[in-house]
């Protein structure tokens, strides 16, 4: 058995892997961009693209890990809203505070709202598309009670807090660097500790968790206070990258989160996915929209283009899932 | 299990249903406690502004306020009930009122146009239900999709600009009275009592059940269950159709593409709230009919009191959080807690203390019964009473000194366990 | 009396009301193979629960080495040496082989970061003594069955086990691999792990168990030696009561042919089927599980169609391609499964019974309850269902009346073909008897029957002729009379030549 599949071309390896497709899909969107606005190919354009997105990729890190254990987390929006308001708000009447402060604040009402998820979905045994559309509601609500309904401006954001987002390292704005910081972290953390394989172990079996003694209680709501200190954490820099805040935003990011972890090949019914795909799902999201907001009267197709290219991952995966099913029947029908 | 080797003796068994019309179970069920929730806001509302309340049309207004979104909420009840979901009513609905609205402006009749609507609804919902039933794509990601896309399409082709040439009775639906009830209520009614039909009465509606519940079982049962899907979701489509009409008029009569945004996550939160469990094969077409209402009175009022749209935000989520557990909150869960809180996990010293509780309550009622016995005198009675005490307070002594051995052996155990395993 | 290495006492466990144990001794002798017996429900499964530490015991006491022990999770159990292998496969099925060995106990760093390679090589040093063809990196999904539980045995042994339980491993194996499953169970006996190993099968303890334990009712009932206790005696302790008569004297007519079932084939499960079955008889389709008998009836019934091959029903060629059309020409199946695929458990029985024809009670668009009702009750009423009454939902009620009323589903329909899957699985021995009756009535009113059994004594007590499958194909044909259980074993599995399934 070890010894065919050695054996096997290269190529023929690279079309097994999961991520092979995604790649090829990144690759050519790649090219199309390329061919239709040549442009788009300067590093201060490619650096602008990830900025603009960056927020996108923490969100669907976080959403991973809820989809991961076959839930669903519609809320995130809702929390990065409350803590983008609740951050600037207190920046704006405390403008002598030093801003790190702010961002471990972020974290912390974000894990708050995310434990309240979790509370709800993992203790009290809520359908999580519920739960979290309660939430919406609630944190959303919140949201608009702090902010007053008051508009943050430029002029009102002190400078610590936006080079938590903009400030320039080796040419690369903080807010990338952070977002490449939480890939590392959730790679190694969905990887190589106990607690992030616990997350997909409950996603591929329940019944073998509660045999084998992992709490499922505990690891959705681990699961899903992760996923709400990153939308916080998204919640910070989001108005500390571009320098405004109100209650409003946020609308339908999780939609985005949601399609980015799609993309990048994470099953809904849990337990599969990767973080080096979500990377490459981010990746694609990222040159769609930049690419759409380019061309000139094509911004009105972004969330035409958006849904079509999700329905689009989604009957790909099932087709390639059904004729991979196929070639099993096929070998087994060798030996009959 | 002993008897059924003797089959062909044993006397056939009575299976008639025997339980017929029970009150004190429907006057708890789910239904009526919304009817009372109903009471309850009319109550604070009539108190709290007594003179709007009794003012000419103030119901009527609270009423129609709520029925923009009722059509979507009866459909997605069929959506619930086969454990799907549709979060892509809302832009279904616009892209509903887009057709029509372009009919309408392109010189068309009103006719054609409110057909096209919900033609056009049926068809996204068409749309919908393959991908779901069809090619087996899971409900939510689909529609999430769907309704991305079909608000992209509005705003593709509306860009900007504003639809304003509408069928005029649009409006009359919307904000119309008949003999002092709203036109969109007794419309509502009409369509609620179709569905009623539908889901309790007929085939299609206990296909439905038998899907949500097992969709397997329903397959091997011969019941067509993508066929049944495809058809909820063109029923949902077009009921989105029949809902831009609504919507519409409640507007005014225009329609953007900005439009609408948040009326999915409404419908779902009013039918969750009407019992219908989103596992689906749970819950009645009453409940959401009502929950409606509920809601059309709750945002109304809430706005009466001077609270903000946006807080009004916090009380639906909250009571949609509620609503669903409230439900799980029963016998069962008390008794566990007391027993994790109180007995400490050990269910010698549950069984225990219930059985003393018991025995201490048939005490206590003896007792009661021999200070209303006229026949003894006083020295017999007070005597007597003595006794009783006496014994409560032994039995009740006696459990607590037994629990507290148990626990304290319990702990022990435990603190063995905690050492044996740390030490390995 | 410190050779018993494990010793349960008086131990009691309840599930909110439902009593799963009710004061089970139990007791362990270092290095033997013990077997614990009892019909389904007897409160073996919850046993082994405790054992591990899954659940906790309400009362009672568990000793080890004659020390009392109290088990907090699973984690403990496993720091205390037990192990065990539980029924249906509890494992990761999306993870790798090396992940579901070290699950719960993998090799960290002392930041808490997975050494995944070391765990690599350990795995694949655990394996190899098992087995050489299974890929430790591979997700456990793509292995059969009998691999799954290799590598059940071999987590079993990466955590130095002294007590190995093991719930049913022969449940869904190949004779081969059962056999092959004993050897690498003596030999674990033979280095001084103690097994309790928990069967069904009288082989499976005959073969290998030197003690045998039985439970009745979540009761303990006895502890016996296996070579002084008779089948028969233990059959009467595991039932209660002595079986006189198993299967029900047969009163049917054969008549014409009603089914014929020419060369049909399905990529993947089965090739070049054919058989026909006849007015009032009973036609057995057995093999060994996953030969292909539940995919035969699948085609047969429409869930899937087959690749090439064609059904006669009654002398006229028909096509299926849906369970609809199956039923329409009045073929109908009782599904193996019947949790899943026969019963809806949260509506009440006599919806049930109507489920797979409602037409028949609509009236003017709308269902006629109480036609309904009536039609399901004359129904349960014959075939004897034990309720409160027809509006109880089936998970109120035992497995077997819960299959009679899948029964009651079937004969509602106007049918004259009845494919039995697996009829009796899951059904304690008393309920068996009076399904069995239903069976012969069936025949006798003229129905066609096609049984799916794996029980060899059902097959040759019930049916009237026999089809034995074997790696998707017919190995032969048999008339019941003059048939024994060795010429079904013998075509069931010859030419099995060194093929890992």
């Amino acid at each position: 058995m070890r010894t065919t599949e050695s054996n096997k071309s290269i190529l023929a390896k690279m079309t097994g892997n999961r991520n092979f497709g995604l790649l090829l899909g990144l690759v050519v969107l790649l090219i199309l961009a390329a061919i239709i606005t040549p442009s788009m190919y300067s590093v201060n354009s490619i650096i602008n693209m990830l900025q603009n997105n960056a927020v996108y990729g923490l969100l669907a890190i976080g959403e991973m890990m809820v989809i991961l254990t076959a839930g669903i987390d519609i809320s995130i929006g809702a929390t990065l809203s409350l803590t983008g308001v609740v951050c600037c708000r207190l920046m704006a009447e405390n403008p002598n505070v030093p801003a790190v402060l702010w961002i471990l604040l972020a974290l912390l009402i974000g894990a708050l709202c995310g434990a309240f998820n979790g509370i709800l979905v993992g203790y009290f045994k809520m359908v999580p598309m519920i739960a979290t559309l309660g939430t919406m509601y609630a944190f959303r609500g919140f949201s608009f009670l702090f902010s007053g309904g008051q508009w943050w401006f430029p002029h009102q954001f002190t400078e610590g807090y936006l080079k938590f987002a903009t400030l320039r390292i080796l040419g690369i704005p903080s807010i990338l660097w952070i977002l490449v910081l939480v890939f590392a972290l959730a790679i190694l953390f969905l990887g190589y500790t106990s607690r992030g394989r616990r997350i997909y172990a409950i996603g591929t079996n329940r019944e073998s968790s509660q045999v084998a003694g992992i709490k499922e209680e505990r690891v959705v709501f681990l699961a899903m206070t992760l996923c709400g200190a990153l939308a916080g954490l998204g919640g910070m820099l989001y108005t500390a990258n571009y320098a405004t805040c109100s209650y409003s935003i946020g609308e339908g990011y999780e939609m985005t989160a949601i399609a980015i972890c799609i993309l990048g090949g994470v099953s809904i019914s849990g337990g599969k996915g990767k973080v080096d795909g979500v990377i490459i799902g981010f990746l694609m999201m990222a040159v769609i929209t930049y690419f759409i907001s380019l061309l000139p009267g094509l911004s009105v197709w972004s969330d035409a283009i958006q849904g079509a290219i999700i329905i689009a991952a989604v009957a790909l995966n099932i087709y390639m899932e059904r004729s991979a099913e196929r070639r099993a029947l096929k070998e087994r029908s060798a030996l009959i | 299990m002993s008897g059924e080797k003797n089959i062909k003796t044993s006397p056939v068994r009575d299976l008639e249903i025997k339980q017929g019309f029970n009150l004190s179970k429907f006057l708890v069920s789910w239904e009526m406690v919304l009817v009372y929730i109903l009471i309850l806001i009319n109550i604070v509302l009539m108190v709290k502004k007594t003179n709007l309340y009794f003012s000419q049309g103030t119901i009527q207004a609270i009423i129609q306020s709520g029925m923009d979104v009722c059509p979507l909420v009866l459909g997605m009840i069929f959506i619930l009930m086969l454990g799907d979901i549709d979060v892509s009513v809302a832009s279904n609905m616009i892209f509903a009122s887009m057709v029509t609205g372009l009919c309408c402006a392109s010189g068309a009749p009103a006719f054609i146009g409110v057909f096209a609507g919900i033609l056009a609804g049926a068809l996204c919902g068409a749309f919908n239900g393959y991908c779901v039933a069809y090619i087996g794509m899971p409900a939510v990601i689909v529609t999430i999709a769907t309704s991305m896309l079909f608000r992209g399409i509005v705003k593709i082709i509306l860009d900007v600009n504003v639809l304003k040439v509408f069928p005029s009775f649009y409006t009359t639906v919307a904000w119309v009275n008949i003999a002092g009830i709203p036109l969109s209520l007794i419309l509502f009614l009409i369509m609620g009592a179709v569905f009623v039909f539908i889901l309790h009465k007929s085939r299609f509606g206990r296909k439905l059940y038998v899907i949500g519940n097992n969709a397997t079982c329903a397959q091997y049962s011969g019941i067509d269950v993508r066929k049944t899907k495809l058809i909820v979701f063109i029923l949902m489509g077009a009921m989105c159709g029949i809902a831009s009409i609504f919507f519409v008029g409640r507007m005014g009569g225009s329609v953007s593409s900005t439009m609408g945004t948040g009326y999915e996550m409404t419908a779902i939160a009013i039918c969750v709230l009407g019992g219908v469990s989103t596992n689906g094969g749970k819950g009645k077409v009453y409940g959401p009919v009502i929950a409606t209402l509920i809601m059309a009175f709750l945002t109304y009022t809430l706005g009466l009191l001077e609270v903000d749209a946006n807080s009004r935000k916090i009380v639906t989520g909250f009571i949609l959080i509620i609503a669903v557990l409230i439900p799980n909150v029963n016998r069962q869960l008390i008794a566990n807690i007391k027993l994790k809180a109180i007995y400490k996990g050990n269910k010698n010293v549950e069984a225990l203390n219930n059985r003393t509780a018991e025995e201490v309550k048939a005490l206590k009622n003896a007792m009661a019964e021999i200070k209303k016995d006229t026949a003894l005198n006083e020295s017999d009675k007070t005597a007597k009473i003595k006794k009783y005490k006496d014994k409560i307070a032994s039995l009740q002594k006696k459990c607590k000194e037994q629990s507290a051995a148990w626990l304290q052996e319990q702990k022990e155990d435990e603190r063995k366990a905690r050492e044996r395993f740390a030490v390995k | 009396m410190s050779e018993y290495i494990l010793e349960l006492k008086d131990v009691v466990k309840t599930f909110g009301g439902v009593t799963a144990l009710d004061g089970v001794h139990f007791q362990l002798k270092k290095g033997e193979i013990h077997a614990l017996m009892g019909e389904n429900g007897a409160g073996k499964s919850t046993f082994i629960k405790v054992i591990t530490g899954v659940h906790q015991p309400d009362s009672g006491m568990m000793l080890l080495e004659k020390e009392k022990i109290t088990l907090r999770s699973t984690e403990d159990s496993a720091k205390l040496g037990i192990a065990a292998i539980y029924q249906h496969v509890t494992a990761f099925p999306d993870l790798s082989v090396t992940e579901n060995i070290f699950m719960g106990q993998e090799i960290k760093n002392k930041f808490g970061i997975y050494n995944w390679k070391l765990m690599t090589q350990r795995a694949k040093e655990l394996i190899e003594p098992l087995s050489k063809n299974i890929d430790v990196s591979k997700p456990m999904s793509t292995l059969s069955v009998a691999q799954q539980q290799l590598v059940e045995i071999a987590k079993a042994f990466s955590r130095d086990a002294r007590i190995l339980i093991m719930d049913e491993p022969t449940a869904s194996l190949s004779r081969r691999e059962c056999e092959e499953l004993y050897q690498i169970t003596e030999h674990l006996r033979d280095e001084g792990v103690s097994i309790i190993f928990i069967t069904h099968k009288f082989e499976d303890m005959y073969r290998l168990a030197t003690r045998v334990t039985v439970f009745r009712d979540s009761k303990y009932i006895g502890c016996w030696d296996v070579d002084k206790i008779s089948n028969q005696k233990l059959i009467a302790e595991m039932v209660g009561r002595e079986l006189t008569q198993m299967y029900p004297p047969k009163s049917a007519q054969i008549g014409d042919v009603v089914l014929k079932v020419s060369d049909i084939s399905k990529e993947g499960y089965f090739k070049n089927v054919s058989f026909d079955v006849r007015k009032g008889e009973i036609l057995a389709l057995t093999g060994l599980v996953g030969a292909g008998r539940t995919e035969v009836c699948q085609n047969i019934f429409g869930i899937m169609t087959p690749d090439s091959g064609s059904f006669e029903l009654e002398g006229k060629a028909v096509k299926i391609n849906s369970p609809i059309d199956a039923l329409n020409y009045g073929i109908g199946l009782l599904p193996e499964d019947r949790q899943t695929q026969g019963l809806v458990n949260e509506l009440p029985i006599y919806q049930n019974v109507s489920s797979a024809d409602m037409s028949r009670f609509v009236k003017g668009g709308r269902i006629d309850v109480a036609a309904e009702a009536k039609n399901a009750i004359e129904l349960c009423q014959k075939i004897q269902l034990k309720a409160k009454d027809i509006s109880a939902p089936p998970s109120s009620l035992s497995g077997g009346n819960q299959q009679k009323v899948v029964f009651a589903k079937l004969l509602s329909c106007d049918l004259k073909v009845l494919i039995l899957d697996e009829p009796t699985k899951g059904i304690d021995v008393g309920a068996k008897y009076s399904i069995y009756e239903i069976m012969n009535e069936l025949t006798a009113n003229g129905y066609a029957i096609i049984m799916v059994s794996s029980e060899m004594p059902e097959v040759l007590g019930m049916a009237d002729r026999i089809v034995v499958m074997r790696n998707g194909r017919i190995a032969g044909k048999f008339d019941t009379d003059g048939t024994t259980q060795e010429m079904i074993l013998e075509a069931s599995l010859k030419h099995e030549d060194g093929r890992e399934s």
